[in-house]
């Protein structure tokens, strides 16, 4: 087996895998801290996809700076979403059963609006490095795995950040491991799982336009990424920001050596397959330790 | 005016999915009351081939503002009952179903993808309805069906017949020698690889690669560093446009040239020029339909969607809708009345005449086979084969990228 190939599909698994555990960072949160399964979390990544598609057509403005628009945008929408439609079903008897049918509506409610905006035909994010690469030696490093990697790991390490270092993001810990004692503590559930929300939904912006810098995406799209969603939240542990990102990790190594060594039709198998073995072997996920 | 009613299909258990119902149930003004024909059927108008299926609508709803205009078919205006089965093939089928039994709809139009079609044709069959589509492929017009119709057809068995028919005519040391095919795991894509292996066989064109990859494809790179490791000088890439546009981006990022690309079927979409601008440039496929024929007709097509969409060629699914609902028309024309069996038995006996040019149609229901091969030049999808149709001279070797 050639070096050059495996090292080559490496490369360009781990930046992938990247580009999911940033997608998959909100998706996890939401679904640990609030036991809310955000099945439009994919919609809202495609909702960030698009805006950047339409600031990059229409005021030739790069996809990384119009992450600094989409981001906040999406923070002050998912803020209203949440008021509106999530606060209610956490009052629901099963949150989960009904946050997913409920966010289930939402997707495809999303899925049309973007649908009559932005038509159906596919979209492909361009800008000028769209198809450029970095050769190093025998291995290109193409820009917009580069791009997509350096953001996702940006926004990656910030999110961590925020949950490690801030007194809103302890917040966030204290409601996940122990909602009990962190309301007696005087920490407001409520603000703190609107935080929590609206921070899903803008990471699901910018882990979208990642992805969109790497694949072409239409409105329906986003029911492609919610598998690989599941796939690293399950690997990484639901709730687990470093789970999550070495788990898409994970997937993009496993992923790239598939490719390598095997025929391209068994990555899908093989892939699930691992989802399959941490369902039965780890349901928790990677760590041991539940949370972020 | 017209009368369009588009259906979701199924009740959500929850507001909010009603709500959503709603966004999908857009109305179209609808066209005269009275006795109306009823043609009945389903497209994708939302999910994965929601672009195509949008567009087969505009042409036969093109066709039936035409028809009325003209008095009607029978001289009653026809009307649609357009259900969006949301690319979702067993919906395809319930909305054939429905359509026939419960609708009870005088006629029954072709649906799409091929998959679609394919499921939707025993369908037909069974309450012996005709059926006039794009057809499956192949193996969906050999289970012996006597009223499904591809008028004009989209089979991938012949995809690639222009193509090769051109590439026949490069002279023999001048041709590539090695090739790389990647396949979709789907009917519609391994029906592609129907014609490379007949044609590469009788060309001396060497498959070193042969593989199937499963939808979606997210990553394309170790496909083409495998070609290129493996010096292949020919590219088949046969897909649709998210797996195609995923094999351009990584076939130029990572500097692969050979002397040809050919790309399935998604090469042949609006958006493949629109959105892959210059790097779409120079792939060749197939066609068996497109605005630039000189069958009466196409002129009208391509100043309607000038006028309308500001699109210099009319798309091929368009096309395609407008020429599905002409064959239906001639049909029921010759047979003079609705009679399901009668409209089969005059397309089984005689000419029809559509922008695809005239066909007859054998006991499977196909004409001979109709393809055209085609390369993406400055832009534009032209015609490079067979000569009486050519448009523009083709581009070979393929230049290569511009960084």
């Amino acid at each position: 087996m050639d070096a050059v190939l495996i090292i080559q599909s490496l490369i360009s698994g781990i930046m992938m895998g990247m580009v999911y555990a940033l997608l998959g960072v909100g998706f996890s949160l939401t679904w640990g801290v609030m036991h809310v399964i955000n099945i439009s979390h994919g919609a809202f990544g495609l909702l960030g996809a698009y805006m950047a598609y339409s600031l990059l057509q229409y005021f030739g403005v790069d996809p990384i700076v119009s992450a600094a628009v989409s981001v906040p945008l999406l923070f002050l929408v998912a803020c209203g979403i949440y008021q509106l439609l999530i606060r209610p079903i956490t009052r629901a008897q099963n949150v989960v059963m009904a946050s997913m049918i409920l966010t289930f509506g939402l997707a495809i409610i999303l899925e049309n609006v973007m649908a009559i905006i932005w038509k159906a035909d596919p979209r492909v994010l361009t800008p000028t490095y769209s198809s450029g690469a970095l050769i190093l030696g025998p291995f290109y490093f193409q820009y917009p795995h580069v791009v997509g990697f350096g953001l996702s790991l940006a926004g990656i390490t910030a999110i961590y950040l925020f949950l490690k270092k801030t007194y809103t993001g302890m917040a966030v810990r204290a409601a996940w491991q122990q909602p009990e004692a962190a309301r007696l503590y005087g920490v407001n559930l409520y603000w703190i799982s609107m935080i929590t929300f609206a921070l899903a939904v803008s990471t699901a912006g910018a882990g979208g336009i990642c992805l969109a810098l790497l694949n072409s995406f239409e409105p329906h799209s986003h029911n492609l990424w919610l598998i690989n969603l599941f796939l690293v939240v399950i690997v990484g542990g639901v709730g687990n920001v470093i789970g999550t990102a070495l788990a898409g990790l994970i997937i993009g190594v496993i992923t790239g050596l598939s490719m390598a060594f095997l025929p391209f039709l068994w990555v899908n198998l093989v892939t699930f397959g691992l989802l399959m073995i941490f369902l039965i072997f780890r349901p928790h996920g990677i760590f041991k330790q539940e949370g972020i | 005016m017209m009368k369009v009613k588009r259906t979701n299909g199924f009740l959500w258990p929850v507001i909010v999915a009603i709500i959503c119902s709603f966004t999908l149930m857009v109305p179209v003004p609808g066209f005269g009351a009275g006795k109306t024909i009823v043609i009945g059927g389903s497209l994708p108008l939302t999910g994965a081939y929601a672009e195509t299926g949008q567009w087969i609508e505009k042409g036969m709803l093109f066709w039936a503002a035409e028809i009325n205009a003209k008095g009607g078919l029978l001289g009653r205006n026809v009307e649609f009952k357009i259900y969006d089965d949301q690319s979702d093939v067993s919906k395809a089928v319930t909305f054939a179903e429905k359509v026939i039994t419960v609708d009870k709809v005088d006629l029954l139009f072709g649906g799409y993808p091929g998959t679609a079609a394919r499921a939707v044709m025993p369908v037909a069959e069974k309450h012996k309805f005709v059926y006039v589509s794009m057809g499956g492929h192949m193996k969906s017009f050999e289970q012996g069906y006597t009223y499904s119709f591809g008028a004009p057809p989209l089979m991938g068995e012949w995809w690639y017949e222009g193509f090769f028919h051109w590439l026949a005519t490069v002279p023999a040391d001048k041709r590539p020698q090695r090739a790389a095919v990647y396949t979709i795991n789907n009917p519609v894509g391994l029906s592609l690889t129907d014609s490379i292996e007949r044609w590469t066989k009788k060309l001396n064109i060497q498959i070193v690669i042969n593989e199937k990859y499963n939808a979606p494809l997210t990553d394309a790179t170790a496909m083409i560093v495998k070609a290129k490791q493996s010096k292949c000088d020919i590219l088949f890439a046969n897909g649709f446009f998210p797996d195609g546009v995923t094999t351009m981006k990584a076939a130029k990022a990572l500097d692969y040239n050979p002397k040809i690309i050919v790309q399935g079927v998604g090469s042949v979409v609006p958006a493949w020029v629109k959105e892959l601008g210059k790097d779409g440039d120079y792939v060749f496929s197939g066609t068996s339909l497109s605005g630039q024929l000189k069958y009466p007709g196409n002129d009208k097509l391509n100043a309607y969607t000038k006028k309308t969409y500001n699109l210099n060629e009319y798309p091929l699914y368009f096309g395609f809708g407008y020429a599905w609902m002409q064959t239906l028309e001639q049909a029921v024309k010759g047979a003079k009345n609705l009679d399901q069996t009668k409209i089969r038995d005059w397309l089984k006996t005689n000419e029809v005449n559509t922008i695809a040019g005239p066909m007859t149609f054998d006991k499977r229901g196909l004409p001979e086979p109709i393809n055209f091969g085609t390369q993406i030049i400055n832009g534009k999808v032209e015609l490079i084969s067979p000569k009486r149709v050519q448009t523009k001279e083709p581009v070979y070797p393929k230049p290569a990228w511009k960084k």
